[in-house]
């Protein structure tokens, strides 16, 4: 049976047992992943994965299953029981599906161009020589005095899915990945052993950057860490590195969600249309980047994937807000999850703004930490370069950067012109007047 | 009795699998076969009103040559598909000389988690009717409650490991967490805490005791929110409280003796077994043992028996965490520490339920001795880096401590330090051990596996707090 055979024939047959409303999703997937030290190949893994996700409306009732078990016989106990299951929970009509006329596709197959058609032609000997290649990069680097130990990661999958849902909406999703990755770790005296990973993930092979690119960023990075130690706590201008700015960013994620608003957990309850950041701040939701890590045709509940404004010059413009919540808050859904985040950049280069500051931290790097969707209040461990008039004076680490993420975000005034794309937020490099950092 | 008929298989099989694996010359292979299930039921809006149900069926073909690992899984358990994941994962491998496996012969290696009441003979209804009780309870505890979630889930783990030496180990592993959300709200204000308890065990666990204790938790935590201050920055000295403060072992010393990253040189601990890295009095354990511990396991997934395996003994580094690969490296035995998220990963050395021994302070002299500092009492989440030995923690919950007394309360911190000076500068250890029965998940290289932690009051004299200000 294919996957959309397989799809409808689920959704039918709990339809048959009672349910008024399913939705199938079917997927396939193949993952094949190296790993190489020390002038061998340490690790090989493949294998090729499938799997079945059901959502079920009884009686207004709503629960969720899945199974990796599609043996006919297994998937109609499966069925079965997920139907009974459902039956003893309180009916909740906010959960239905939405309607038909609302579903669909946002951007064409052409358009997200999200599969390398080179995937089907690869094979295992090509990515050994690729893993190899990574591997020869390494120790072609110019320096590898203090080098203890370099990891080469090269890896690829493949995924197709599908998806039937009772109120007459089908879809068929393909996406290929690929990655590569170093991992270094350098030897310090005192004992240290410093370690930094360059990794980058592209949905087509031609994407990833070269072999020598990611060597020298993983021996760059390591370097960056050698001799590390924390400056005196204290409030510093703080230049946020376009590849970690995510981490910060995402703090406003979870209290911009249905959920967390439902349930009165969000600072960011009833700030619609008002300022939550400096004027120099716009992030959009653009769920149609060609070749983008986190775009897709539809969203979670097969609403069209559109773009959305979320933060436009330090205002807040949109929340996540799934079917299910719009109905519990009685507002129109936008969208339930995150895709793609595209941080509006600036004129200048990260090192253009470096070298108009006395002292500013670069933070290269973020380790631990959390934050309270109540407050906005966020504590995160950090390294990064201590750096004056655009000199690297120092190398900085253990110590901490907290705040309030609205105050924070109020004194983000200038984005640099450097975005990074090779993750699934786009953002450049951030440069903050004012930040507190906690060290000795 | 055999477990092979819940998979479909039979020894002839996996005997065929195995010389499959064999068959290019490796040095070892193991079959890994797992059926698992979880439900949960969960409340909010006063309404049980979402359930999920999954399941997992599949094998791992591991092919080992050297420190050369090979491996490859499938969901479909017919010949067919089994024989072609072992022929991948023997790729690995490039020689001709072929061992054969020898008999198999099923055995439980012990039966550290019995369940009075199983998962799999109790209805969905009384999973419906627990999280309707706590959802009152938290309710009943304080009319400044605005909003309670509650969530049970549980789940069982059935293993099967086939060695070519002739071992065939099964397991049976039980789990269960249950967890409560409280947001409540007092003027102007509003905060929210949770609490959640873990184990490895049937619907017994949720005893009267453990309930009230757990809906007490989520509602008290809360409303002391309500009077937190920002915590100071920069470096003070520390207490951390008995039980979950075992996050600061998990992260400092822990992963860094995970023997993976010791073999191969990247953990700054790679080179000081037998040395002193922490002072007298300090004993740190990794155990697999603790009866019902939800990091407790009666054999890793080599097939290998769960130990109790001292670390760090009165301040002196005894070990590290092996998995066979490493134990051969090292020439020692295995720990029974080699595990993985389930058959779709390989196998690492792992950590289990991890703690230090008590020492002999009373807790309030500990908290006595501090002039000015701050003492951490519910934790969130934690990381390292294995290389660089620099770890954090974040503390959702704690106090100032002022003039040797616990004064107000502070949320939300990071905290940040060393692994080796951190462990070099523990001035004081209480005579108060306790394993938090928290529901803790350890990620490493992708993978999560359920994890214990524990620990008595301890004082350490430096680590680096990011508070408001200085």
């Amino acid at each position: 049976m294919s996957l959309i055979e397989l799809a409808r024939k689920t959704v039918e047959d709990a339809r048959k047992l009672g349910a008024e409303e399913a939705t199938v999703s079917v997927s396939r997937s193949s993952e094949l992943s190296l790993v190489r030290r020390a002038g061998k190949l340490e690790q090989a893994t493949q294998a090729t994965s499938r799997g079945l996700s059901l959502s079920l409306l009884v009686d207004d009732r709503f629960s969720v299953h899945s199974t990796s078990d599609l043996r006919p016989e297994a998937v109609s106990v499966f069925l079965e029981r997920a139907i009974a299951a459902t039956r003893v929970l309180e009916p909740e009509p906010e959960r239905r599906q939405p309607a038909l006329s609302l579903c669909g596709r946002g951007a064409s197959e052409e358009e997200l161009d999200a599969v390398d058609a080179s995937y089907g032609s690869l094979t295992v000997e090509a990515r050994r020589t690729a893993a190899e290649a990574l591997e020869a990069a390494v120790e072609a680097l110019p320096n590898r005095k203090r080098v203890l130990s370099a990891t080469m990661y090269v890896g690829d999958s493949s995924d197709e899915s599908v998806r039937v849902m009772s109120n007459g909406f089908e879809g068929v999703r393909s996406s290929t990945g690929f990655g590569a990755g170093v991992e270094m770790t350098l030897e310090e005296p005192g004992g240290r052993r410093p370690e930094a990973t360059a990794w980058y993930s592209a949905l087509h092979r031609d994407d990833l950057p070269t072999n020598a690119f990611i060597a020298a960023e993983a021996w760059e990075k390591a370097e960056q860490r050698l001799g590390s130690k924390p400056a005196p706590s204290g409030r510093y201008p703080m230049l946020l590195e376009n590849r970690v700015a995510g981490r910060i960013l995402g703090v406003i994620a979870g209290p911009l969600s249905g959920s967390e608003l439902h349930q009165q957990r969000s600072f960011l309850a009833g700030r619609l249309n008002s300022v939550i950041a400096n004027t120099s701040l716009t992030i959009t939701d653009i769920p149609n980047i060609r070749r983008g890590l986190a775009s897709r045709p539809w969203d979670g509940d097969a609403l069209v994937a559109r773009p959305m404004p979320i933060v436009e010059a330090g205002v807040l413009k949109n929340y996540y807000i799934s079917t299910y919540y719009a109905r519990k808050l009685g507002v129109e859904a936008t969208t339930g999850g995150r895709s793609n985040w595209v941080v509006g950049a600036g004129a200048r280069s990260p090192e253009a703004i470096l070298r108009d500051v006395s002292k500013c931290i670069v933070v290269t790097g973020f380790l631990g930490g959390n934050s309270n969707g109540l407050t906005g209040d966020f504590s995160f461990g950090v390294h990064g370069l201590l750096v004056e008039h655009g000199k690297v004076v120092g190398h900085v680490g253990e110590m901490n950067v907290s705040g309030n993420i609205e105050e924070v975000l109020g004194h983000l005034v200038e984005p640099a012109n450097d975005v990074w794309t090779w993750s699934s937020v786009r953002s450049p490099s951030l440069f903050f007047d004012e930040v507190q950092f906690s060290g000795t | 009795m055999t477990h092979f008929s819940s998979f479909g298989i039979d020894e002839a099989l996996c005997r065929r699998v195995l010389s499959a694996a064999l068959s290019r010359g490796a040095d070892d292979a193991d079959l890994y076969f797992e059926h698992s299930g979880s439900t949960s039921v969960a409340l909010s809006d006063g309404k049980v009103n979402r359930a999920s149900t999954h399941v997992d069926l599949g094998v791992g073909v591991r092919v080992v040559v050297g420190d050369q690992v090979g491996y490859a899984y499938t969901e479909d358990l017919t010949e067919a598909s089994i024989i072609q994941a072992a022929r991948v994962a023997a790729e690995i491998a490039s020689g001709t000389r072929a061992t054969a496996p020898v008999a198999l012969t099923e055995r439980r290696l012990a039966d550290r988690y019995p369940a009075t009441l199983p998962w799999e003979g109790v209805d969905l209804e009384t999973r419906v009717r627990l999280v309707r009780d706590w959802e009152q309870r938290v309710f009943k505890e304080d009319p400044r409650v605005i909003r309670v979630e509650t969530s049970i889930g549980d789940s069982f783990r059935h293993i099967l490991v086939a060695r070519p030496d002739g071992r065939l180990v099964y397991d049976y592993q039980p789990m269960t967490r249950g967890f409560v959300v409280c947001t409540a709200q007092d003027g102007e204000k509003r905060e929210s805490s949770n609490a959640n308890l873990a184990q490895r065990a049937g619907l017994e666990f949720y005893d009267e005791e453990r309930v009230s204790r757990m809906c007490h938790k989520a509602v008290a935590d809360t409303m002391l929110l309500f009077e937190a201050v920002k915590s100071p920055a920069g470096e003070m000295t520390v207490v951390l409280g008995a039980g979950s403060s075992g996050i600061l072992l998990h992260e400092a010393i822990g992963h860094g003796l995970e023997a993976d990253f010791n073999r191969k040189g990247i953990s700054i601990f790679a080179d000081r077994v037998g040395t002193r890295i922490a002072p007298p009095g300090v004993t740190v354990v990794d155990d697999g043992t603790i009866p019902h511990a939800r990091g407790t396991i009666n054999n890793d997934d080599e097939g290998n028996a769960a130990q109790r395996s001292v670390l760090v003994e009165d301040g002196v580094l005894r070990g590290f965490l092996h998995d066979e690969i490493s134990a051969k490296h090292y020439g020692v035995a295995p720990t029974g520490s080699g595990r993985r998220e389930s058959f779709r990963h390989v196998v690492l050395p792992r950590m289990r339920s991890t703690y230090m021994e008590s020492g002999t302070m009373p807790p309030e002299e500990i908290i006595a001795s501090v002039q000015n500092g701050i003492y951490c009492a519910d934790f969130a989440n934690g990381q390292v880096q294995i290389g660089a030995g620099d770890f954090a923690f974040y503390v959702r919950r704690g106090y100032l401590i002022e003039n040797g007394k616990l004064t107000r309360p502070i949320k939300d911190v990071n905290l940040i330090g060393n692994g080796p000076d951190v462990l070099a500068t523990i001035e004081m250890v209480g005579n108060d051990l306790k394993i938090d029965e928290g529901g803790w998940t350890c990620g490493k290289d992708g993978q999560s596996v359920p994890v214990s932690q524990g620990m008595p009051t301890v004082k350490v004299s430096k680590l680096s707090v990011g508070g408001a200000s200085a």
